[in-house]
């Protein structure tokens, strides 16, 4: 897809010489086969959701694993994540135990948040992916102040921060990228322009047909990207990154991807052409990959078939610790609002009895 | 010792703080170079450099969220919002992220920052230099809201603040910035947060407040003991939430009796949880209903003096109102 703006213009070319030197083809199989992984959770997570097994609703990404494998992969374990509700697979990526995620799914005791919050909220402290929450481009300013820690403390981590082209609308969107270019923050502001927010189309968002050109208001660079071209958001997402780590401050990338399903699993999308949402199927980044790699003998029908069982493999166990997971007690609730516990103040409140020293005559 | 004001106080703790804890910075606006709309933050930049006293730009959203993250990276952030009046634009970040954070985490992620809010009238500021607007925070769990009445806990309890591990809205009345001055320690000292104080004993009637007004009922407090004889009992908030609400509790006991201030309009203030709070778990304490003395529900606080001393409390406003309770 054609690029926009200066100075990172990125074309084919520019995206093979960003990428190292690796004859065995070991980065385009874990790209793929991260895609592959992706899929395969979110659209069994949406067959448990159709099958009843899990309250609460479900934000899936399918169609856009370029994207969120493309931007987050080889992130190290001190890097942050920024979730939106649409990020649940990024987990994948930095390493959360899929057990957990599907426990995250199920609302259980043993999920990352103990059942608080939503099936899509999933935070990780233990890998810094942020719990999060769904007022949309709040993580982005969260975001923006961890980059400024880490750069106070000298260190060489980045924040990936995501969320939808429909966050773009909103002041707090600016007030991130603004902040993160004033004090040239170690951060990357992935925007999936998956085409609707909700039921708006990207057109009544903004008047712009590149999301990217709005890094240049803020002093850093932009990029669009076919974001369902996972060699592509991957080069120019690890030049961000890089870019980041050695102190050059914030990138804007977006990528132009598209939602296979509606905004939420009660979500038909009928606000939708059908023969546009068949289009972007046949733009479906995993089989551009399959056909990628057979060209250079990276890949055969086989090798899918073996990902295949493994996935599946794990993520039948990962159901079933989920299943076997406890729920939270309900009085549960009361822990963690603050660092000490409030369950005396909610359940055990006295009565004071009179007991006046100079009560005044009537 | 030294005889501070409440501002030097602010200075002193924020000095103290930075310097015995690296992780401890500054962000707001102008708090740099110009040292604070109101000073509280002078001579910090040259003494810490620009990267703890940061000159954020005009965005308190941001201010308040990059001090969540930062805050979730190790750091101990104290956020500058200058007037109370322009937090609207950071109510997601405190009320939304910093206040839930804790808890949609399960515990395992949190932000421990202190926002600095300048808030309180009289000062003739009109509609949008005024507003006092505790209670909106009052009503999110998660945060800890403190309002000190006096130098000597606005120090000590902006220290426990920036040393607690849960966001802390941290509430000065631009009215007490230089309109008093007390003994102040140079030494490190903290004032424990969630903890009521009895600023002036009594055993005829209970007066609560916090913050400026405070000051207006130990006014008021004199008066009844020169005017009636009656020894009021004056209850300190100086936490509004989670609220100490056995120290006040005592107190009715003893008393009997219960007049609530504060400046905040008067539907939904603190004092309405106060006046619950006794009814609920002291009823048979009274001899007389709970008053409060409150700001009227407008908007506050209209800018011309006649506009503005119809709407703020005074000592005079709080006198009327024990008179009238201990003639139940």
């Amino acid at each position: 897809m054609a690029t926009t703006f200066e100075p990172a213009v990125l074309t084919r070319d520019t995206e093979m010489e960003l990428l190292p030197a690796e004859p065995d083809g070991a980065l385009y199989r874990r790209l793929y086969s991260y895609m592959l992984k992706c899929r395969m959770v979110e659209e069994r997570i949406r067959v448990l959701y159709r099958q009843g097994r899990f309250a609460g609703n479900y934000f899936a990404a399918v169609g856009q694993e370029a994207t969120e494998v493309g931007v987050t992969l080889d992130l190290l374990a001190e890097d942050t994540i920024a979730p939106s509700h649409r990020n649940f697979v990024t987990h994948i990526m930095k390493g959360t135990p899929l057990p957990l995620m599907f426990a995250q799914i199920y609302g259980r005791k043993t999920s990352p948040d103990q059942g608080r919050s939503a099936p899509a909220h999933c935070g990780y402290a233990p890998l810094n992916v942020i719990t999060p929450s769904s007022t949309i481009a709040a993580q982005l300013n969260i975001g923006t102040g961890i980059a400024l820690a880490y750069k106070m403390q000298r260190r060489r981590n980045v924040v990936v921060a995501l969320s939808g082209e429909g966050s773009t609308s909103l002041g707090f969107w600016h007030e991130a990228v603004n902040f993160a270019g004033v004090r040239r923050l170690p951060i990357l502001f992935v925007v999936e322009n998956n085409g609707y927010a909700e039921s708006v189309p990207v057109a009544l968002q903004t008047a712009v047909s590149d999301i990217s050109v709005k890094a240049a208001a803020y002093g850093i660079p932009g990029i669009s990207v076919d974001g369902n071209d996972v060699v592509a958001v991957y080069a120019a997402a690890r030049e961000a990154i890089d870019r980041a780590r050695n102190g050059e401050g914030a990138t804007l990338l977006e990528c132009k991807t598209y939602r296979w399903y509606g905004h939420s699993e009660i979500d038909p999308a009928k606000y939708r052409d059908p023969a546009e949402v068949e289009f972007w199927k046949s733009r479906d980044p995993i089989p551009a990959m399959e056909r990628r790699m057979e060209s250079v003998d990276l890949w055969t029908s086989q090798w899918k078939k073996e990902l295949e069982a493994e996935f599946n493999r794990e993520i039948d166990e990962a159901i079933a610790f989920a299943d076997n997971s406890p729920q939270p007690e309900g009085d549960e609730a009361l822990d963690q609002v603050y660092s000490f516990s409030i369950r005396e103040r909610e359940l055990e409140r006295k009565t004071w009895e009179p007991r006046f020293a100079g009560r005044l005559a009537k | 010792m030294a005889v501070m004001t409440y501002i030097d106080a602010i200075n002193s703790a924020l000095r103290e703080e930075m310097a015995r804890d690296p992780s401890v910075f500054l962000i707001g606006e102008d708090i740099g170079k110009m040292g604070g709309a109101f000073r509280a933050t002078k001579g910090l930049l040259e003494e810490f450099g620009e990267e703890r006293v940061i000159d954020s730009p005009l965005a308190e959203g941001v201010i308040v969220s990059s001090s969540i993250g930062a805050a979730m990276a190790g750091m101990r952030p104290v956020p500058e919002i200058q007037f109370v009046d322009f937090i609207t634009p950071a109510m997601d970040a405190i009320t939304q992220q910093a206040a839930k954070l804790r808890y949609r985490s399960a515990g395992t992620q949190t932000c421990p920052l202190t926002v600095r809010v300048c808030y309180g009238g009289s000062v003739g500021g009109g509609l949008y230099h005024s507003q006092s607007n505790t209670s909106w925070f009052i009503h999110c769990p998660g945060l800890v809201v403190v309002a000190p009445s006096r130098p000597y806990d606005a120090k000590g309890l902006l220290k426990a603040a920036i040393r607690d591990d849960n966001p802390v809205m941290f509430f000065e009345h631009k009215k007490l910035y230089r309109s008093m001055k007390e003994e102040v320690p140079e030494t490190d000292y903290t004032v424990p947060l969630m903890k009521a104080a009895i600023a002036r004993e009594g055993k005829d009637i209970t007066a609560i407040s916090y913050g400026y007004t405070l000051q207006l009922t130990l006014q008021a407090a004199e008066q009844m003991r020169q005017k009636h004889g009656v020894e009021v009992e004056v209850i300190d908030l100086r936490t509004l939430a989670p609220l100490d609400t056995d120290t006040f509790l005592e107190s009715v006991a003893k008393t009997s009796r219960a007049v609530v201030i504060h400046e905040d309009n008067r539907t939904l203030g603190i004092g309405a949880e106060v006046a619950a709070t006794i009814a609920e778990q002291a009823f048979d304490c009274l001899d007389a209903p709970i008053l409060r003395v409150t700001s009227p529900d407008v908007p506050l606080l209209p800018a011309a003096a006649e506009l503005e001393k119809f709407c703020t409390v005074s000592a005079d406003k709080i006198v009327a109102a024990l008179e009238r309770s201990l003639a139940y």
